[in-house]
């Protein structure tokens, strides 16, 4: 999918040089496609032998029941935890994390220093920090939240010990969601962060020009701020580990790969997928496309293991988690936590009162 | 009465069938093209649908189509408890209600210009009001969309110069639908222009001088003479243009995902939601088919109210 899709070829030559006896037809689909075309590839029974997901695909995908579980000679221990758990589906695992990508605090070096502010490394210090980005650094905006996107805010949640589904039980109303949720809140009520994000708004722009001088988001990030950025920028900006409340949790992403059951190959399909995870191959692959390895093995050498950015990435994804790979997880995120956030941070509710109708709306929606 | 006789009276009309059956068959055969596309790209996935939304038919379905629960009408009386197609129902409605006779006053308006302007203004004021028409929707709602950003948009630049503080336009809930609609008349009302001045230059100017003759205001003449004559050019846009925005889809679509807090929220994106990207397809079928009701009702009272003809 994507940049993937075009450049797997190579990897799959590779492979079949080594495996004369299989022969790999790699089909490249656009991500915004990507989806519709793997739900009409299972209704008509025309699925691939092997296919990219998205990590928050996982549950549905599972329960149309059309992918193989994972053969017990893949090691899934070799993976980084949370990217793993994006493919365990009710005690089974379907797939295998192949990359990942995870969020952390992108921040303005200059504008932090006239502000007298060093990097955040807890809730409060992140506020502080905000207001003081604001106030002394004499930026528009202290921190760029979106009032409405479930990915940048279940990490607070995490952060504060808490979850929103506990053994298939949604828990959207406890305490740690409530205080999350109050505290999220508090950067939209102190104008902290735009009460709005234009559809198709990127921040790079904003962080460019100093207008909204941090913002989390994943290792995409840094070639578009260098891009966009030029030498005007450069070591004008750094980032940071998630700040701590309880823990330094973040949200971690990428693709898994799964078989399909309707596969008359599946023994290759799988030998396949095991030469995609192998630590060299992975670092073949990062360096193709700048995709993160998923195997923690393959960051032990080379650029991976020495350049101070990526480490930190690396250090980031030993403690980032993923949504619960349910099949009405997409509806859940957009109907219900986005929607209830967006109440919470710009239409006036109380944080107590959308977590209530979260937990409503979630259980009338359901797990299954 | 003898055999002979008998034979021929049966075989006259035997012919007959025969004669008229192949002259239906060749009728047939001409339309059979479009015949067979209308069956299977239109007739049986509305039927489908129909059929869908009687069905709890989701994701789990989706190998074996007849696994799917028959639950009769779960879906349509949820609909009547789902908050969100409620705020659905209200914005489509409200994008109907002030849409459309803005829409058509627009292009009587353009049109009314443009029947008295003379030359090639006349030429380029066509293609301009029309252009909208035909340009992609896309294109158009990506422009719009940086024309009305609160931070570097034209919209609010061009306020600023005369003072006042533009609103976010599309991240407000008071103004985003309001923009929506803003957006749909300019882009649509030249095609209503299009075929108002069609029908202006349809009129035959003697009822003009003879109302002149008998001393009628400009105004008088609008209303008594343009007017009534408009009148089934006026049920065919109404109904057109109603139909067209009652499955208002793409504006808010692109420009702001039915976002600040759903106030953008249309049925018809409503429908690709649940149905595209929930899965939940029974339901969806239902709610297409609650609007599909009520674009058969609209249409149904625009004819009964805009087609009696008590003036000509």
């Amino acid at each position: 999918m994507g940049t993937e899709g075009e450049k797997l070829g190579m990897l799959a030559k590779d492979f079949m040089r080594t495996n004369p006896d299989v022969k790999v037809k790699v089909t490249p689909i656009a991500w915004d496609v990507a989806h519709d075309k793997l739900i009409t590839a299972v209704a008509g029974n025309k699925t691939p032998d092997v296919s990219q997901m998205g990590t928050t695909w996982m549950g549905e995908f599972a329960n149309t029941g059309a992918l193989d579980p994972v053969p017990d000679d893949i090691d899934t221990s070799q993976f980084f935890e949370g990217a793993r758990d994006t493919a365990v589906v009710d005690g089974t695992t379907y797939g295998v994390p192949w990359y990942v990508e995870t969020r952390v605090l992108y921040y303005r070096t200059d504008i932090a220093k006239k502000a007298g502010v060093t990097p955040p490394k807890t809730w409060d210090q992140l506020q502080a920090a905000a207001q003081a980005l604001k106030e002394k650094g004499g930026a528009k905006y202290g921190i760029s939240l979106s009032p409405n996107n479930w990915q940048e805010f279940l990490p607070f949640v995490w952060q504060n010990g808490g979850d929103v589904i506990k053994d298939n039980e949604m828990t959207f109303d406890s305490p740690e969601v409530v205080e999350a949720l109050k505290y999220y809140q508090r950067f939209f009520k102190d104008g902290l962060t735009a009460d709005s994000v234009p559809e198709g708004f990127d921040v790079t722009q904003g962080f460019v020009a100093g207008t909204h001088p941090m913002f989390f988001s994943g290792p995409w990030h840094m070639s578009l701020i260098e891009e966009q950025g030029g030498a005007d920028l450069k070591g004008k900006w750094d980032i940071a580990p998630m700040p701590k409340k309880k823990t330094g949790t973040s949200f971690v992403g990428g693709s898994d790969l799964v078989v399909f059951n309707g596969s008359d190959n599946k023994a290759a399909a799988w030998a396949f997928v095991k030469y995609l995870l192998r630590p060299d191959v992975q670092r073949k692959w990062y360096a193709t496309v700048s995709d993160l390895p998923a195997v923690q093995s393959a960051w032990e050498q080379g650029k991976l293991a020495t350049d101070p950015h990526l480490q930190l990435f690396g250090e980031q994804l030993k403690d980032a988690k993923s949504p619960p790979p349910i099949p009405k997880w997409e509806q859940i995120a957009s109907e219900v936590v986005n929607a209830e956030l967006e109440k919470a941070t710009v239409g006036g509710e109380s944080a107590e009162q959308a977590a209530k109708n979260m937990q409503q709306k979630a259980s009338s929606i359901g797990t299954e | 009465m003898s055999a002979a006789a008998l034979e021929h009276g049966q075989a006259v009309p035997r012919r007959t069938v025969w004669s008229r059956l192949s002259r239906h068959l060749t009728g047939w055969l001409f339309a059979l093209p479009w015949l067979v596309i209308f069956l299977v790209f239109l007739a049986i996935p509305i039927l489908a649908s129909l059929a869908l939304s009687f069905t709890g038919f989701g994701i789990a379905n989706l190998r074996d189509w007849f696994s799917a629960d028959f639950v009769g009408l779960d879906n349509y009386s949820k609909l009547l408890s789902d908050e969100r197609f409620h705020k659905a129902a209200r914005n489509t409605a409200i994008f109907v209600v002030v849409g459309v006779p803005l829409t058509l006053a627009s292009g009587l308006v353009a049109a009314l210009g443009l029947n008295q302007a003379i030359g090639r203004f006349q030429a380029l004021f066509r293609v301009g009001y029309y252009l909208p028409v035909v340009t992609s929707i896309v294109a158009i709602a990506v422009i719009w969309r940086y024309l009305l950003n609160p931070d570097f948009g034209l919209v609010n630049a061009v306020l600023g110069l005369v003072g006042i503080d533009g609103p976010n336009w599309l991240g407000e809930k008071s103004t985003a639908l309001a923009s929506i609609i803003a957006l749909g008349v300019w882009r649509n009302f030249g095609f209503d222009m299009v075929i108002f001045l069609a029908a202006l230059q349809g009129i035959n100017p003697v009822l003009y001088e003879a109302a002149k003759v008998d001393g009628a205001t400009p105004w008088a003449m609008f209303r008594r003479v343009t007017l009534p004559l408009l009148r089934p050019t006026i049920l065919f846009l109404a109904v057109i243009t109603s139909v067209g925005y009652l499955q208002l889809f793409e504006e808010p679509f692109v420009m702001t995902g039915g976002g600040p807090l759903d106030s953008t929220l249309s049925v018809a994106m409503y429908v690709y939601e649940q149905g595209f990207r929930f899965l939940n397809l029974g339901y969806a079928s239902a709610i297409a088919y609650a609007l599909f009701i009520a674009i058969v009702v609209l249409t149904f009272i625009q004819f009964r109210v805009l087609r009696s003809d008590e003036y000509v």
